[in-house]
């Protein structure tokens, strides 16, 4: 069995990159990362040296991969259907034999090895003498072990739920903290690195009680070897191992238990009985259900989140290390707007079978331009007091209040920016997006991550371009006096923020009206 | 029945060297139900999509109720209603929501778009889960709520693709009842479908289509020709009768 899920997990990726350029390209790219972070970890570990801080910072390094191990399965469930318990349920195997075939297709690909070769820089580093070497060999065996079968354990006992409408929509959210955690490390791990901020001895305290978690055991085991203590290091090695015993049969317990289980349903209902603003006319109507996506599409949440992760990592450095704040302000609020424009410039072929409906009924260019203006009336509505918010947020920490006034000028300008390259995009540069069984997240269908890059990229730079002359008026009014430069920007800015978000309801309703059944085969394609 | 509602002629669409359909005619007087039958990749969602201006043909012409479709669609969709094959909305609205949603983009006011969700939802025994998202429905549920969108304004004529496909026999008993009384009010329906029986049952026209060309049209007493539906269509398209000999080595008599 072991050998058959390995040959299956191979053969789903041989016919996915025969499938398509995107594959290969995305398979490439991961066996690169893999390939980087094997090469980088292993150096890192065999320079560490083989003193009890080396043991502190492994002890660290371990217990980051088990984390990975632990929340990337979540984030990627279902690339990988090998993962998925239930597609075996129909086959006459037994629990504990498909257990181990589970974690041997776990166990095979460029990420496990990637691991297992970056581990194995302790016994260039950490390992001193021959015991201490035959002894890291075995800890980073078991480090590897249990990162495969804690992974395993919480995915299959999250297997339900993530088949269930609730449970992905839990998935989708997990990306906004995960998002912000790595944006945090890769501003600030750098920085004090550099700084010199963050040394071996900074893992001390950490250490105290990492070093009985099962990544904590491992790298001691090694540190106890190399310093002549051969007995505790066989002891935390056997503790290790009976740690990994006791995950795996509550694994094996778990699959047993999710192969005869169903998922979980959701019966929530909806408070409210009609739609809002939909008196307004089709604009209203229009805004209505996008408002209401707005708050219930976890993909809308995430992104969402995720422009305010960016405003706030963008702003805070710039508040941080730009002696002119100003900069920084300016920055967070162009970044920020530019972002609300790429996340929304595929509406249609996000908005998936669904736009069929809309498409039989919204057919003349004047019910187009209403279809996208309100559209644009929706996110503007989150969009404006968010982005403002914030802008006004950076300047009173920065104790420069009345910049905020600055930010919503840029703001205003890169929000209507925004949105029309959004509406532009959505109907020039159409795509359908997909779900693969079992993930939470949509992504580009085969063949159309191109255009997808394409579009997110062109929306930032556009909205780049069109906040320029706005960054302009800020830099050169900085002498005028501020009871008539602000109120001034930030009209004008609005005036021309709405002029561009016009020109692009205008451009988008010509474009739309002439390739209507283009774009609802686009939609209709979406697999969501 | 006066005139007629649904006229095709020489519709045609290809899909790079295969072609989807053939160029097919096709004749539907006001107030039939009437039914479009035939095998996996025959081009019925195809020739449906052309109908309802979601797809462009290649060549060919569609007339509704008179109206060209692909000359006038804002005035030919406007008379139209449709549920496609994809049991996929708006996932994230209720049903109630989702019905006057549909509504009020048909241009219904708000209260006469609320009032008829609501009758809607009544008759498609769907009241007590309408402020359920219809991500949570189940496909039945979709499939009605789909109905009730394509019918809350009225239309003069119904396309239903596949509207019986993983619908369990009391949803499907509600969709027929309402299929039925919708047409004898005089608006048209035409609709995909695998089931025969049911085609056989409630449609008074049926066109067979293989290979994206149609092979019988006409009353359904005429496409039957004594047989049951059944029959007639395998007689028409054809049938693979020689498993037997291949799979030999199946069955009880065998290991």
């Amino acid at each position: 069995m072991a050998r058959l899920l390995v040959q299956l997990k191979l053969r789903l990726w041989l016919n996915a990159l025969r499938a398509s350029s995107g594959a290969q390209i995305a398979f490439i790219f991961s066996v690169i990362c893999a390939a980087a972070v094997a090469g980088g970890v292993f150096l890192l570990l065999s320079i560490l040296g083989s003193g009890i801080a080396a043991a502190d910072v492994t002890t660290v390094i371990f217990s980051v991969f088990a984390v990975a191990w632990l929340i990337l399965p979540l984030v990627i469930f279902g690339l990988d259907s090998t993962l998925d318990p239930a597609t075996l349920a129909l086959y006459p195997l037994r629990t504990r034999t498909m257990a181990a075939g589970m974690l041997a297709a776990s166990a095979t690909g460029p990420w496990p090895l990637a691991t297992l070769i970056g581990l194995l820089g302790v016994t260039a580093g950490l390992a001193r003498g021959a015991l201490g070497v035959l002894v890291a060999l075995l800890a980073v065996l078991l480090q590897v072990l249990f990162c495969i079968t804690l992974a395993r354990f919480v995915t299959t006992g999250l297997a339900g739920m993530l088949r269930s409408r609730r449970g992905k929509d839990l998935a989708v959210l997990l990306i906004i903290p995960l998002f912000a955690v790595y944006e945090g490390f890769i501003q600030t791990v750098p920085k004090l690195l550099s700084e010199g901020a963050l040394t071996a001895s900074s893992f001390g305290g950490v250490d105290l009680w990492l070093r009985w978690t099962p990544p904590g055991l491992a790298a001691h085991a090694i540190y106890d070897a190399s310093t002549g203590h051969l007995g505790t290091a066989l002891l935390r090695l056997a503790l290790l191992a009976g740690i990994i015993g006791v995950i795996g049969l509550l694994w094996i317990r778990s699959l047993g238990h999710s192969l005869v289980t169903s998922d979980a349903s959701t019966r929530s209902a909806v408070r409210g009985s009609a739609l809002p603003f939909a008196r307004f006319g089709l604009r209203g109507t229009v805004a209505a259900r996008f408002w209401i996506y707005q708050r219930r599409e976890p993909f809308a949440l995430m992104y969402w989140g995720i422009t305010v992760v960016i405003i706030l990592v963008v702003g805070v450095r710039a508040a941080l290390t730009t002696p002119n704040f100003l900069g920084g302000l300016l920055a967070s609020a162009a970044f920020g707007s530019a972002f609300v424009g790429s996340f929304h410039a595929n509406v249609i072929g996000m908005s998936g079978p669904g736009f069929a409906l809309e498409a039989t009924s919204l057919s003349s260019k004047r019910a187009l331009r209403a279809y996208f203006s309100g559209h644009n009336l929706a996110l503007g509505a989150v969009a404006v007091p968010l982005l403002t918010a914030f802008s006004f947020g950076l300047a009173a920490v920065a104790k420069r209040p009345m910049d905020g006034f600055l930010g919503m000028a840029v703001d205003l300008a890169g929000i209507g920016g925004g949105l029309a390259l959004a509406n532009l995009f959505t109907v020039d540069a159409a795509y359908p997006v997909e779900k693969r069984a079992g993930s939470p997240f949509p992504r580009a269908a085969s063949g159309h991550v191109g255009d997808a890059l394409f579009a997110t990229l062109l929306t930032l730079l556009g909205v780049g371009v069109v906040v320029i002359p706005v960054i302009l008026a800020v830099v050169n009014t900085e002498t005028a006096p501020a009871a008539i430069r602000l109120p001034l920007l930030v009209l004008g800015a609005a005036a021309y923020g709405l002029a561009l978000a016009w020109a692009g309801v205008q451009g988008a309703a010509s474009v739309a009206e002439k390739k209507l059944p283009e774009l609802s085969q686009i939609a209709i394609a979406s697999k969501l | 029945m006066s005139g007629t509602a649904i006229a095709v002629t020489e519709l045609r669409k290809s899909f790079g060297p295969k072609e989807a359909v053939a160029g097919i005619d096709l004749e539907i007087a006001a107030g039939s139900l009437a039914g479009l039958v035939g095998p996996n990749g025959a081009g019925k969602t195809t020739s449906l999509s052309m109908m309802t201006g979601l797809l462009r043909p290649d060549g060919g012409r569609v007339l509704l109720n008179g109206m060209d479709m692909w000359a006038d669609p804002p005035a030919a969709k406007a008379i139209i209603g449709v549920v496609p094959a994809e049991a996929r909305l708006f996932e994230r609205l209720s049903g109630e929501e989702l019905l006057e949603y549909a509504g009020r983009l048909r241009g219904l006011p708000a209260g006469e778009a609320r009032s008829r969700a609501a009758q809607l939802l009544d008759v498609l025994d769907l009241t007590g889960d309408a402020k359920r998202l219809v991500a949570d429905y189940s496909t039945g549920m979709r499939k009605k709520a789909m109905l009730g969108c394509a019918l809350i304004h009225n239309p003069a004529v119904l396309f239903l693709d596949e509207p019986l496909e993983g619908v369990d026999p009391v949803s499907a008993d509600t969709i027929r009842r309402l299929l039925t009384r919708f047409a004898a009010s005089g608006s048209t329906v035409l609709f995909s479908s695998h089931v025969m029986e049911l085609v056989e049952q409630v449609c008074d026209h049926v066109t067979i289509i293989d290979k994206g060309r149609i092979v019988a049209t006409g009353t359904t007493e005429q496409v039957r020709n004594g047989k049951t539906l059944q029959q007639a269509f395998i007689d028409l398209v054809g049938s693979r009768a020689n498993d037997a000999e291949v799979l030999s080595w199946l069955g009880s008599s065998s290991s």
